[in-house]
């Protein structure tokens, strides 16, 4: 942050030769009020472009000297994909991208199950169980982890890929929440209409509820997908034999910045992770007009 | 429903008890009033369908008490006998006669006789309620025979679970799911602390045995070898709550802030701003934070700037810092602030998008008549906005509090192998000045296998939480207007 003054005095002259003396007092507030968002921007965007410009240099450790790379070049982004004993890009990402799928099905099932069930049935169990859920999503997950972690372990399954989709997916029920909401705001006339021609639930579910659903169910989708991606803990804690090859691609560029590594690898974690971020900021950007409505829930007018 | 809104929480508590004990009267009125099939019902699960000729139906209930009993007698038998104890064999090499090798001896595995022992009595409660509920289902068949009504087929059963029983469908595997993988766990873990495990009673080559409330004592500051654990466990509950407050109020404000900033009429390319903030929280917070980790690191280019600039020059020569360098994230101080600073960094642009779908759905008649009125902007803000948005994330703000006090991510990747404490009485116990209680119990379990000591840590955690979103649950369960919009 702190080379920034430099950067915004050379945005301020530039623009600032630009604007002719005839601007009114508000046409200057304008100006200074866009000025301020820009100089946010840049402090906000420093890290982001100091990785790419990293990845882009030629130098495989971290280039403490200057901001910008003294050479450029693609080496570290071809290191990434001839894989050697630490790193391992491609199936790092191969890896993740099981993990991911599969935990995309199987959460996405259980969450729009739940969200259905909660949302359209009514029936004698169904506050009880909303209100526990309420609990449990309150009981951070990490405290379960270690006693999920020795249950696995006792079945052999950590360092799998079963082990740690189960720990994704398992549970995933619980974040019904926001799918439930969206349900909530589903027409009941409509599936009444279909109940009293003879519609069983089964039918209403996947013939009037899915197609009408469909942005929450593409969110939901995504989400799951994203999860695998994004997280390190459970993975850390599930995939801890140090075996390279089984990591996902959290744990790979975390490892590769290990104190004995960090000076030859930096780049190619910098490369790593312009190439994950890439897909995923996609994904993030699609979805996040829906993580707004779920955040905020039923309290914000549709 | 009045007095529930007032009280959900007290009222979801009672109603949760109430629902049990009008379960157990049903039962009861089912065995006193139904006939002699209903009592036999009791022993054999099958007695009363077999009686109304529900054929399929016994045998698929005689089939799976068979399996309770044999999972009783094969399984849980091995290992609940040993709760009490949890084992008493040690594991040592024996030397076999007949195959003349040493052999592993039969010994006991104090984990697995506690989980699965945990696991027989989960086992044993679903079962037990679904042995009422089959007597109370059969009493109703009863009372249906008895009335001459119709008494379902099997296939009219099986097609009731798609028509009127369909979340029972919906349900069953999520549900199970969430048993086995939050709820067994959570019981798992309450249990651990109660018991010694702990590097030096690592099943399988030793066994660990319940020691009460020890563990609790010692992290409390219950004098002894454990001394540092009390010593460590009040500063770094400390520092978690101090972050908890800073990061989520700064970020909170931030965000409304910068919310504001983005939704002014004077802003030209409102959407292009919003999508630079964003790229930042787009970015795995795995690559992010590690980035600035090294950005802000000892040697790293912030510091290298910094002493270009003739900032560390400065700070040296007005005694704020001993070191060559800005200790940015390995020194108490510089960290605990940086930690907070770098939050802002990635957590704003997260509340920026709350708080702009708030914002975009602020009453418009309520600003118009305000406009009307001849109400300034400072006073629009003050009076309408604000209110409102505090209203809107006002619950969220408290489960803010609670995610922040868990926020494990930010801590790890910013201090893990970077942070060296200097205090003896933190390394002691294995803790750092900068650990939230989460990243500490983390590194007690990965790193030097102290179950017993994380497993209480997890419980007060659980219990500061619990405590600060009793407020939210309130407001959750009162707040749930969820047939205001269909």
């Amino acid at each position: 942050m702190s080379n920034n003054p430099k950067s915004t005095s050379t945005m301020v002259t530039a623009s600032g030769s630009a604007a002719k003396k005839s601007f009114s007092k508000r046409q200057i507030r304008v100006f200074t009020h866009n000025l301020l968002i820009a100089v946010l921007a840049i402090i906000w965007l420093i890290p982001i472009v100091w990785l790419v410009c990293t990845s882009f240099g030629s130098y495989a450790g971290m280039n403490t000297s200057t901001f910008f790379p003294k050479e450029w070049g693609i080496d570290n982004y071809i290191k990434l994909f001839h894989p050697d004993s630490v790193a391992q890009f491609p199936s790092w990402f191969f890896n993740t991208f099981i993990i991911a799928c599969a935990n995309c099905v199987i959460s996405t099932l259980f969450v729009l199950m739940v969200a259905y069930a909660t949302s359209f049935i009514r029936f004698p169990a169904r506050k009880p169980l909303m209100n526990v859920g309420v609990m449990l999503n309150l009981f951070p997950g990490m405290l379960a982890m270690i006693a999920v972690y020795f249950t696995l372990k006792t079945f052999n399954l950590t360092n799998s890929y079963a082990g740690l989709i189960l720990v994704y997916s398992a549970s995933s029920g619980l974040g019904y929440l926001i799918a439930k909401g969206f349900f909530d705001t589903v027409p009941r006339a409509l599936c009444e209409a279909a109940k009293i021609d003879g519609c069983s639930e089964a039918r209403i579910f996947f013939q009037i509820v899915v197609p009408i659903s469909r942005p929450i169910i593409v969110y939901t989708v995504i989400n799951s997908f994203l999860a695998p991606w994004m997280d390190f803990v459970y993975a850390k804690m599930i995939l801890n034999a140090g075996v390279s090859s089984k990591y996902t691609v959290a744990i790979g560029l975390y490892k590769m910045l290990d104190k004995s590594l960090i000076n030859s690898y930096f780049g190619q974690f910098c490369a790593g992770g312009v190439l994950v971020s890439i897909p995923i900021s996609v994904l993030f950007v699609i979805m996040q007009k829906f993580y707004v409505e779920g955040v905020t829930g039923g309290a914000v007018k549709g | 429903m009045a007095g529930q809104e007032a009280k959900p929480a007290a009222a979801a508590v009672t109603g949760f008890f109430k629902a049990i004990g009008k379960f157990f009267s049903n039962f009861g009125n089912a065995v006193a009033k139904g006939d002699i099939f209903v009592k036999l019902s009791l022993l054999w699960m099958g007695a009363g369908y077999a009686r109304r000729k529900q054929y399929i139906k016994a045998v698929i209930v005689t089939i799976l008490e068979v399996a309770a009993i044999w999972f009783t007698l094969t399984f849980a038998m091995d290992y609940v006998p040993k709760f009490g104890s949890l084992g008493t064999t040690e594991a040592e090499m024996v030397f076999n006669v007949e195959t003349m090798q040493s052999e592993w001896n039969d010994y006991d595995n104090s984990f697995e006789i506690l989980l699965f022992s945990l696991f027989s009595f989960v086992v044993w409660v679903a079962f037990f309620v679904f042995w009422m509920k089959n007597v109370m289902n059969v009493y109703e068949l009863q009372k249906k025979d008895e009335a001459g009504e119709h008494i379902n087929t099997f296939k009219e059963d099986l097609h009731d679970y798609v028509e009127n029983k369909f979340h029972i469908v919906l349900l069953t595997l999520p549900v199970l799911g969430i048993v086995v993988f939050t709820v067994i766990p959570i019981l798992l873990l309450i249990l651990v602390a109660f018991t010694n495990y702990d590097q030096q009673h690592m099943p399988p080559t030793a066994l660990f045995n319940w020691v009460g409330i020890s563990n609790f004592i010692s992290l409390f500051g219950g004098g002894g070898l454990t001394v540092t654990f009390g010593y460590a466990f009040v500063r770094i509950l400390g520092w978690t709550l101090v972050w908890a407050f800073f990061s989520t109020l700064t970020t909170y404000i931030g965000g409304i802030l910068l919310s504001l900033l983005l939704n002014n009429a004077k802003t030209r390319v409102p959407r292009l701003w919003r999508t630079l903030f964003m790229v930042t929280i787009a970015v795995p917070q795995f690559v992010s934070l590690l980035l600035v980790r090294n950005f802000f690191a000892n040697t790293g280019i912030a510091n290298t700037i910094c002493s270009n600039i003739g900032l560390v020059d400065l700070l040296r020569n007005i005694g704020l810092l001993k070191t060559n360098y800005i200790p940015f994230l390995s020194s108490p101080g510089w960290a605990h602030v940086m930690i907070i600073l770098l939050n802002i960094w990635i957590g704003v642009p997260y509340q920026m998008l709350i708080a702009t779908g708030v914002l975009m759905n602020l009453p418009a008649d309520q600003l118009e008549s305000a406009r009307v009125d001849g109400a300034k902007p400072y006073q629009i803000f003050m009076k309408i906005t604000m209110p409102y948005l505090l209203f809107v994330t006002g619950p969220a703000l408290v489960t803010d509090f609670v995610k922040n006090i868990n926020n494990f991510n930010v801590i790890y990747l910013l201090t893990e192998d970077v942070f060296v404490t200097t205090n003896q009485a933190m390394a002691n116990s294995q803790a750092k000045e900068v650990d939230l209680l989460v990243t500490w119990l983390f590194r007690l379990t990965q790193d030097y296998y102290n179950y017993k000591m994380a497993s209480a840590i997890g419980i007060v955690v659980f219990i500061i939480c619990a405590v600060f979103t009793l407020f939210a649950f309130n407001r959750m369960i009162a707040g749930s207007r969820e047939e205001d919009y269909q």
